[in-house]
């Protein structure tokens, strides 16, 4: 987390291109190094190149002439190695080890809150799912051939989003429940199994 | 030190644990939705539409009086966790300025949340925020004020017109859930 932070906030301070592609050498040896799944050369270059070319676009408007560029490009370049860290990081990290590390600095209380939601979120997403397919059955004109038209909307808010918001504040109560049972918040230190 | 000023802070905050797991719900689904939609439509802005609606919800459905807050910090810091943060931990301080907007806009206008005006109002000041957020980046790696200025104006204009979109849908599901009881 410290080297992820401290690359973005170099590449904020990096005016220069030479400056720029050694920290480009060391964010890409970081990125060889630690080869984190489902983010591709490919990805990272498609949101380079999209995000350069509005930058140099909006460079050479500004300037008038094609001395833009070369601005524009350093500027993208500098942008994209602040985000690329992060991008690493969020990819390289378990999620045990980063709510493990927020826990040093989060309170308890907040940090479980947030690792539950994120547990039991497939959980809801399923709920959710069900809820499509039994209002789909019943007739509800929410495929997404029936989306195309704008006055169908409505009915997504009406048979799904308004029962999923239902499932969820009852998910949240048993959760409540289930954690006021196992005596949570007795304590003003969390407590937990060993190994855990 | 800073773990314990946060605590005590929480603590003369304290939230019921069954709102807390509800916005905490809304905070993972403000980033999950967007994944699962994959809204990869090269729009600048159009993540706003569900950014704000799961804030507003979060503010209009708990009676807790920093909703908005406590879920865009719950949301900014599940992006990260779950590797969706392109702007690392900025992406916190995105969240928390639109959540903070909601919250001062529902103190001041209690009944917000029946009102599809006030709620589009409000919606497109919370998402207007992310000019300052896109400004100060750009300006933090020395970008020509002027060009900074143009960008963060188109990302703003993309940003506001699909956070009304967002914010014209809380009424509706407010309501809903006010007929059915389910809140008071």
């Amino acid at each position: 987390m410290l080297l992820a932070l401290t690359l973005s906030c170099l590449a904020f301070v990096a005016r220069t291109g030479v400056f720029l592609g050694a920290l480009t050498a060391v964010n890409a040896l970081v990125f060889l190094l630690l080869r984190p799944q489902g983010v591709s050369w490919w990805r990272q270059g498609r949101y380079f190149l999209f995000q350069s070319s509005i930058i140099v676009a909006l460079y050479i408007i500004r300037f008038g002439s094609l001395a833009g560029i070369w601005d524009g490009l350093l500027i993208s370049w500098q942008l994209f190695l602040a985000f690329w860290p992060s991008m690493v990081f969020a990819k390289t990290t378990s999620q045990a080890k980063i709510v493990r590390a927020m826990n040093r600095i989060m309170p308890s209380r907040m940090s479980f809150v947030l690792a539950t939601c994120i547990k039991f979120a497939p959980h809801l997403l399923e709920e959710v799912q069900d809820i499509y397919e039994g209002q789909v059955l019943r007739g509800a004109r929410i495929l997404p051939r029936d989306l195309i038209k704008p006055w169908n909307w409505p009915d997504v808010v009406r048979c799904v989003i308004v029962p999923a918001v239902v499932q969820g504040m009852a998910l949240a109560g048993n959760i409540a429940l289930a954690a006021r049972a196992r005596d949570f918040g007795l304590y003003s230190k969390r407590t937990c199994w060993p190994g855990e | 030190m800073a773990k314990s000023f946060v605590g005590r802070f929480s603590d003369s905050f304290r939230l019921p644990l069954k709102d807390a797991l509800f916005l905490g719900f809304c905070a993972v689904f403000a980033v999950l939705v967007r994944v699962v939609l994959r809204l990869h439509l090269h729009i600048s802005g159009h993540a706003m539409i569900i950014k704000i609606f799961f804030l507003m919800l979060g503010r209009g459905s708990t009676p807790c009086r920093y909703g908005a807050s406590f879920t865009a910090l719950l949301a900014g810091t599940a992006a990260m966790f779950l590797g969706f943060a392109k702007a690392g931990p900025l992406i916190i301080v995105k969240y928390l300025m639109a959540g903070v907007v909601i919250d001062l806009a529902a103190f001041f206008l209690p009944a917000m949340f029946g009102s599809y005006v006030l709620c589009a109002l409000v919606a497109g000041v919370a998402s207007s925020t992310k000019f300052f957020s896109a400004y100060a980046i750009n300006a933090l790696v020395g970008m020509d004020p002027v060009v900074n200025l143009q960008r963060s104006l188109l990302e703003a204009a993309g940003a506001i017109t699909f956070g009304i979109a967002g914010g014209l849908m809380v009424p509706m599901v407010i309501c809903r859930l006010k007929a059915y009881g389910v809140i008071r």
